[in-house]
């Protein structure tokens, strides 16, 4: 059938795939330049400065910090979204997604209003306890929570509608309570879409750089001092800084996509 | 209550420990939203919900002891069998299945469940299903169990054994339970009593005899099979039999059950109540005897329904038996008889 239908349209199918093809040439190019230009010594020499580690180190502790706090506080948002409908969930749907709209460094000012050193948290934060929240780990969360929590909320709000209400309303039935269901019943059916949007949330944060470079320009993010050598030394060191941390990534995103669905395939089918 | 553009009105209905209550209707009837209702997902704006003696209007449905089971199962997909059923268990920290319910093994030997345990539900057959969700709900010992059309999505050859397995099932365990569908054989052979839902509404309630033989109205009688409708008039009323006159000239004699003289009725004949005869008996004790052409023969599985004209349109049902012995073909001249007692006569609004 499907032989039949391409052979009537082969015309069309050959310029379509002319276009395709250049799209994906113009996104494998760069990355394969990118690679093939580096030489072994160049990317030794990168990793061993100590800055440059740090910073790489910095940005996946820092995405990891915001991936749970992002868990934390837009896994029960989902839920709601998902079980409950008035007449603002509309609103404030689109509330979630405004962060994908707003320019990076756009984020990074409008932050620094209520975290900066005269925000209407970080002031009165700082005055009381010393901590800031500009030029610490704790900027670089808040910046790169504000532009990738749209993701866990909208997968997991995805998951959590996907689980038929039967199994949560049987489930009462046999005693549990709604906070047991919750946990016992709705977490772990919709747990692979939760995943999948924490991940998304991690590879946000991890590639985030205007709002980071405004809140937090110190300590250094890996893109950020990408951009730093960059700017000092040109295309040779920052080029090979960007393979070092594209390569870190990717294995990490690799590693961690074995570890959350090569764990759940072997626990039951999904639904 | 209203759910959306839905509303449940005006349903009171009691039901006593052991008894099977089957709630008989359409889809959209508002059976399913009874159902929950009663499980306490929905609260009704006014009305009671009693459980053994306890109201339960206002209570979380995990507080009403209350097992239920849908149509698809709703087996938990991400734990096995063994799981599933020990959920509740769990829940209500009485330990698991091994700790001490020697009745619970034996129910689990015999719905042939043992050998299930580590299976996940994806890889059960449906009447595997059943018995996983049925051991699953009695596990906690509820006191009512509640059955929203069950069998509705099997075919007919696996919902007959599986229908016979619940009414085994359930007269052992000896639990309360309402049964809702829209399919007259589960009704019967389930139900010690019944009720007929449309539209929100109870229209009739009683013994499944009660309802099946002596419809409320011209719906219900509709609903329930009984497919001869005829419109009459009360002719005379005398020794207990009404004399009807029907369409075409054609007399009928039904036993008398308060209609009101020269009262129009509706007078319901079930087609099994319809015996056919190549020639008028010359004595017999059946009153009504219809001369009538055969229009048409349908076969029905083991029987075959046909279809009379008899000055009115009339439907028997005969065995296969009967229809080749007697050769009841179309075209054919027979008479059709009704016993008195087997007509059951409606008021006509």
């Amino acid at each position: 059938m499907r032989a039949r239908t391409f052979g009537q349209s082969r015309g069309l199918v050959f310029v379509f795939s002319l276009f395709g093809g250049l799209l994906l040439v113009f996104i494998l190019l760069p990355l394969f330049q990118m690679y093939a230009r580096q030489t072994p010594a160049a990317l030794i020499r990168i990793a061993a400065v100590k800055d440059v580690r740090s910073a790489i180190w910095l940005s996946l502790e820092a995405a990891g910090l915001t991936a749970l706090i992002a868990g934390m506080l837009g896994v029960p948002l989902a839920y709601l979204l998902a079980h409950t409908s008035f007449a603002a969930k509309g609103l404030i749907e689109a509330v979630v997604d405004l962060p994908l709209t707003i320019p990076h460094t756009v984020v990074g000012i409008a932050l620094l209003f209520v975290f900066g050193r005269t925000g209407i948290i970080g002031a009165p934060v700082n005055a009381l306890t010393g901590f800031q929240f500009w030029g610490t780990l704790g900027g670089i969360v808040i910046a790169m929570l504000f532009v990738s929590v749209p993701y866990t909320v909208n997968a997991a709000r995805v998951g959590f509608e996907a689980v038929d209400v039967r199994f949560e309303k049987v489930a009462r039935t046999l005693g549990a309570g709604p906070w047991t269901v919750f946990l016992k019943v709705t977490l772990p059916l919709a747990s692979r879409s939760i995943v999948t949007g924490l991940m998304l949330t991690y590879a946000r944060s991890i590639s985030e750089f205007g709002a980071v470079i405004v809140l937090s320009y110190y300590p250094m993010t890996a893109p950020v001092k990408i951009y730093d050598l960059f700017l000092q030394f040109g295309l040779g060191d920052s080029s090979a800084m960007a393979v070092l941390f594209l390569t870190v990534a990717l294995a990490l995103f690799i590693l961690l996509r074995y570890l959350a669905y090569g764990g759940m395939v072997s626990r039951g089918p999904r639904q | 209550m209203r759910l959306g553009a839905f509303a449940l009105k005006d349903v009171s209905f009691t039901l006593d420990q052991g008894q099977v209550f089957v709630i008989l209707g359409p889809s959209g009837a508002g059976k399913s939203v009874l159902l929950e209702t009663i499980a306490g997902f929905y609260w009704p704006d006014n009305g009671r919900i009693r459980i053994a003696g306890a109201d339960a209007t206002r209570s979380a449905p995990e507080a009403r002891r209350i097992g239920f089971m849908f149509q698809d199962y709703a087996l938990f997909p991400h734990l096995t069998v063994a799981e599933n059923i020990d959920f509740g268990l769990t829940i209500r920290r009485r330990g698991s299945r091994e700790g001490g319910h020697p009745e619970m093994e034996d129910l689990l030997g015999r719905l042939g469940l043992r050998k299930l345990m580590e299976r996940k539900p994806a890889t059960l057959s449906g009447g595997e299903k059943q018995r996983v969700a049925l051991a699953r709900a009695l596990v906690t010992e509820p006191r009512l169990f509640l059955f929203d059309e069950p069998l509705s999505a099997l075919d007919a050859h696996t919902r007959g054994a599986l229908c016979e397995e619940l009414k085994a099932v359930l007269g052992a365990s000896g639990i309360a339970a309402i049964y809702v569908t829209h399919n007259q054989t589960e009704a019967l052979i389930l139900a010690d009593r019944m009720a007929v839902l449309r539209d929100g509404e109870l229209l009739q309630t009683g013994t499944t005899s009660e309802v099946f033989n002596s419809p409320r109205d011209e719906w219900v009688a509709g609903f329930v099979g009984v497919e001869n409708v005829i419109e009459g008039r009360v002719l005379s009323i005398h020794e207990g039999i009404a004399d009807i006159e029907l369409p075409a000239g054609r007399k009928l004699e039904a036993v008398d059950n308060g209609a009101a003289p020269s009262s129009r009725v509706l007078a319901c004949i079930r087609p099994e109540d319809v015996a056919l005869e190549r020639m008028p008996p010359a004595e017999s004790s059946v009153r009504n005897h219809f001369p009538g052409t055969i229009l048409s023969a349908e076969a029905l599985g083991p029987v075959l329904r046909i279809r009379l004209d008899c000055g009115f349109p009339l439907l028997a049902y005969v065995t296969r038996r009967s229809y080749l012995d007697l050769g009841l073909t179309p075209g054919t001249q027979v008479v059709a008889s009704v016993k008195a007692t087997a007509i059951h006569l409606i008021p006509r609004p």
